[in-house]
């Protein structure tokens, strides 16, 4: 299929859109679609990655790519090809030709970001304040601590509260 | 009809240029393929798995949250989502196995098996970077407190993309840049900003084909950095192209031809018997320049933000209940629409 935008390049992606209030697709090539401003949800490079991935696939001896990740089924051909990974074990399946990929894109480099929860939210001492301090009727002020939290877009101290109030319901609460 | 505002009834810090803020972040569950390898009835597990975590009986988000399947809905209400911002084209494109949780003030949204499994975006009107990661975050811990997500120690949060590995998170900024079009420097501008790690693009590619000269500014780094590093890095560089546009803008409001087209602009919405959209989001973005430099009095910015979205096409047919409708009845609900907001009816 020819990029329909320049009408010479091969396509390499389809675009889906909105355009005057209908969802349509155009099929361009790569060049234009960076110039049109119709990127991926996440950015403009997810539109080069089949281009890089592709230019190692050429260079990978052929039994090679027959090794299917455990996890999804998908051969490192297919990765190349559509330019998504397909499960999250991929990555270590095929960690050796994904990592001059990964470093291309985000340099020799790893994760500082966030981690995911290691354990069980504890409660917090603000929080826990607010409840010791409600003595009369528990259940009651908790119900109304936790519309609060959710409201207030707290989710943190909601999941806390939810789990007390259930505790206390299941009569499992001890003092 | 409702007391509650959304995001873009309002209007927040550094307006005048920031319309709105974005985080956007990904994340998968542990031991699932992604969505693109998955067949309907897989990925019907995972909306259960989601829904039961969100919405089920002993979830705290039940009031908080409306969960939406989209094959649920019309073409239009579908499209309409986009308009809002609220989801993506590519969402929108294969309904079935998909579903969106919406806040009520449709502040937060979260796409269940897009790309990545789970995709939680937090958007507030202005310059609002921290607010709205601290939000996103808050709502990934509690997913994460009943959800276990794939994460590995050095790629940080597996994704689909190896793009977004690491923080999985892309923070964007809303900008009007008319000035900044005008003076012809934009192309130039966002190279620059390449070279900085952040992409500058016009914002085209999501709402509809006429963009009134709205551009997005994002992170592009999500390995290497923490989340709070590429915020402070965006908002920095976000202040320098805010004092570029500002200082271009006084420039070109000194000018008689502009102020003429201004005041011109103003008072086509408001006597237009008919309005295509294009021509529409071209003369919403003179306004906003207007109103922005001081030159028009009287128009709230956020009652420009609210046009801005209201008046696509999708969301203007969306409560006559109609699939289609002429283009010359669908102008007219823009005029009508117009007239009402800018009156202050
Ligand atoms: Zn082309
Ligand atoms: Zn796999």
């Amino acid at each position: 299929m020819i990029c329909q935008h320049c009408g010479k390049n091969p396509a390499t992606t389809h675009i889906k859109r909105i355009v005057n209030g209908e969802l349509s697709e155009i099929a361009l090539c790569g060049d234009c679609a960076r110039k049109l401003g119709y990127n991926g949800f996440f950015g403009d490079w997810g539109l080069q990655l089949g281009n890089l991935l592709g230019g190692f696939l050429e260079e990978e001896p052929e039994q090679q790519q027959e090794l299917r990740c455990k996890g999804c089924g998908c051969t490192f051909d297919e990765i190349a090809r559509t330019g998504r990974v397909g499960c999250a074990q991929c990555y270590q399946t095929f960690r050796q030709r994904l990592s001059p990929m990964i470093q291309r894109i985000h340099g020799n480099t790893s994760h500082r970001g966030k981690s995911p929860l290691k354990a069980q939210l504890t409660l917090r001492p603000q929080s826990a304040m607010q409840v010791v301090q409600e003595e009369s009727s528990p259940l009651e002020e908790k119900q109304k601590l936790l519309r609060e939290a959710v409201e207030k877009q707290n989710f943190e101290l909601a999941a806390v509260l939810r789990d007390e109030i259930k505790a206390l319901k299941e009569g499992k609460h001890h003092e | 009809m409702n007391e509650m505002k959304k995001w873009y009834e309002k209007s927040g810090a550094e307006g005048d240029v920031v319309i709105s803020t974005r985080v956007r972040l990904a994340r998968n569950l542990r031991g699932v393929p992604f969505p693109s390898h998955l067949d309907d009835s897989r990925k019907k597990r995972v909306l259960e798995a989601i829904h039961e975590a969100v919405i089920g009986p002993n979830s705290l988000f039940s009031g908080f949250f409306m969960w939406i399947p989209v094959a649920s809905l019309s073409r239009t209400a579908a499209v309409s989502l986009v308009e809002r911002h609220l989801a993506s084209p590519e969402f929108i494109s294969h309904p079935e196995g998909r579903a969106l949780l919406l806040s009520r003030d449709e502040s937060i949204s979260v796409m269940i098996n897009e790309e990545d499994h789970i995709r939680i975006q937090v958007l507030q009107e202005g310059l609002s970077l921290k607010q709205a990661w601290k939000t996103a975050s808050r709502l990934d811990d509690a997913l994460n407190e009943r959800l276990s997500f794939a994460f590995d120690e050095h790629l940080g949060y597996l994704t689909q993309y190896p793009t977004d590995l690491g923080t999985g998170m892309r923070a964007s900024l809303m900008l009007h840049l008319p000035a900044l079009e005008e003076s012809g420097i934009i192309n130039r501008t966002a190279s620059n900003l390449s070279k900085l790690g952040l992409s500058l693009r016009s914002a085209s590619g999501e709402g509809g084909e006429e963009n009134g000269c709205l551009y997005q500014l994002s992170n592009r780094v999500t390995l290497g950095l923490s989340e709070e590093e590429a915020l402070s890095n965006l908002e920095t560089i976000s202040m320098q192209l805010l004092r570029q546009e500002r200082g271009a803008r006084e420039k070109l409001m000194q000018r008689i031809e502009t102020q003429d087209t201004v005041a011109r602009s103003l008072g086509i919405l408001q006597t237009a018997r008919l309005l295509g959209t294009r021509e529409f989001m071209k003369l919403l973005s003179n306004v906003r320049l207007g109103v922005s430099s001081g030159f028009l009095k009287g128009i709230a910015p956020e009652t420009l933000n609210r046009l801005s979205v209201l008046g696509q096409p999708a969301t203007l047919r969306l409560p006559s209940g109609q699939e289609e409708l002429p283009g010359m009845e669908q102008e007219l609900l823009r005029v009508g629409l117009v007239r009402k907001t800018l009156s202050g009816a």
